[in-house]
């Protein structure tokens, strides 16, 4: 059952069981979707999420409702720590046989079936033109900064910024976001 | 301002990733409480990426929700183990004394450890990211002191201006020279010039009891560029050469012409 996010926060600040259920049963699978696409193996991505959890209780206090949503935080936290670890030494070998010119984007993986609705991921991005998936990759999976995305795909910064936009226009009328 | 072509400039979609600068972060926070509309629409992209995320779960491996638990709870344990109470028999005590201490030994050591760990990544990156940074300023400052010399001869008093206007072959062109007759140096900024083929180039003449002198060729460009020095001359013209220049001036194909008697 999900309850309010100001009431989560309160329960996670006081570290009460209840809140550490809530958050799991609510945002573990959210929040390990994201982990998984930005360091692929497994193990790894297990071990960041581990570290996401306990950075969220590390830091609940900073969390400030007045500059958006709790989850928006978590996942923000979330992937900066998988996009850490992507950067961090250990990872730089495996990276460089995952760099944007494979074939598979990141995005594309297949995610656990949603039951709320019929919508699979394939079909999700059937519709997405190549530019905005290779945008999404860099940004919010690869840890690129938008400047370097644009320097990757040798596009005006301007256009990276318009095309992170009209991505998530997309999936926001795809997912009838209201 | 036009809130329109801020909400489409993506700007919102970055402060809601957490990809902003602090300046313009402070700027998205200050609009967002003057400005209804972007509040909104920054709520629309945060819960798009909230569905985003739900919409591409991925359900972790059951043990690790224990795994995990155990973790956050190990730090209340740590402090039941401190408080353990202490009318048991001395022998017993001793017995669960030295145990918690190895625990606390064990669980201190995997806490430091993991510290360790996540602070060597973070050097890592930092390093890295140190590096960016080093970089961009070496660019910015051999940018900023290119401009410094410049600006330093466009306002030197003793640099004589001499602007060069359009001719009849093109009218709008324009170029000025800058020339210092003590020191003889020659300096040459480009306003406006057409593009050339890839065998041509500019050459700068100064005409010199004269006789027109050669000074050195050039391409199109908006920085100051350093030309050939010349002790005194009643003009200075451009005109289009082959690749490499000429001897002599191809006097028809002149593009600006300027005198520096006053």
């Amino acid at each position: 059952m999900q309850i309010p996010e100001s009431e989560l926060v309160r329960l996670l600040v006081s570290k009460d069981e209840k809140g550490f259920e809530n958050l799991y049963t609510n945002y573990s699978a959210a929040l390990y979707g994201v982990v998984s696409r930005v360091v692929v193996d497994q193990d790894i991505a297990d071990e960041v999420l581990q570290d996401a959890f306990l950075k969220i209780y590390d830091k609940i206090h900073s969390y400030d409702v007045a500059k958006g949503k709790l989850f928006t935080w978590m996942l923000n936290l979330t992937r900066n720590l998988a996009i850490d670890k992507l950067r961090s030494k250990e990872m730089s070998q495996r990276r460089k046989s995952d760099q944007v010119g494979n074939a598979v984007y990141k995005l594309d993986r297949e995610s656990t079936p949603s039951t709320e609705d019929g919508i699979g991921v394939r079909e999700l991005l059937d519709q997405l033109d190549e530019n905005q998936k290779q945008v999404m990759d860099l940004v919010y999976f690869g840890g690129f900064t938008q400047a370097e995305a644009a320097e990757e795909l040798n596009l005006p910064l301007g256009t990276v910024k318009t095309r992170v936009r009209s991505a998530l226009i997309y999936f926001r009328k795809t997912l009838d976001v209201r | 301002m036009n809130i329109e072509e801020y909400i489409s400039s993506g700007i919102l979609e970055l402060y809601a990733l957490g990809e902003l600068s602090g300046a313009e972060k402070a700027e998205v926070e200050r609009l967002c409480e003057t400005h209804n509309e972007i509040k909104q629409e920054l709520e629309l992209i945060e819960s798009t990426m909230g569905a985003l995320a739900n919409h591409l779960a991925i359900t972790p491996p059951t043990h690790l929700q224990d795994k995990i638990k155990g973790q956050l709870a190990l730090k209340n344990h740590e402090t039941k183990v401190l408080k353990m109470p202490v009318e048991k028999q001395s022998f017993n005590f001793a017995i669960a004394a030295s145990v918690s201490i190895a625990v606390l030994a064990s669980v201190l050591a995997f806490y430091f450890y993991s510290q360790w760990q996540s602070a060597e990544d973070q050097l890592a990156v930092m390093i890295t990211q140190n590096q960016e940074v080093a970089d961009n300023y070496q660019f910015v400052n051999q940018r900023l002191r290119n401009l410094e010399t410049d600006v330093e001869i466009l306002g030197n008093p003793n640099f004589a201006r001499v602007a060069m206007n359009g001719t009849e072959n093109s009218p709008e062109s324009l170029a000025t020279v800058y020339w210092n007759s003590s020191t003889r140096d020659v300096y040459l900024k480009i306003q406006n010039l057409q593009a050339l083929s890839q065998d041509q180039q500019y050459q700068l003449w100064a005409i010199v009891d004269g006789v027109p002198v050669d000074m050195g060729v050039f391409d199109s460009g908006s920085d100051l560029l350093k030309m050939k020095s010349v002790a005194s001359a009643a003009a200075f013209a451009v005109t289009i050469e082959p690749l490499g220049g000429s001897k002599d001036p191809s006097l028809e194909t002149m593009q600006v012409v300027g005198t520096t008697e006053v």
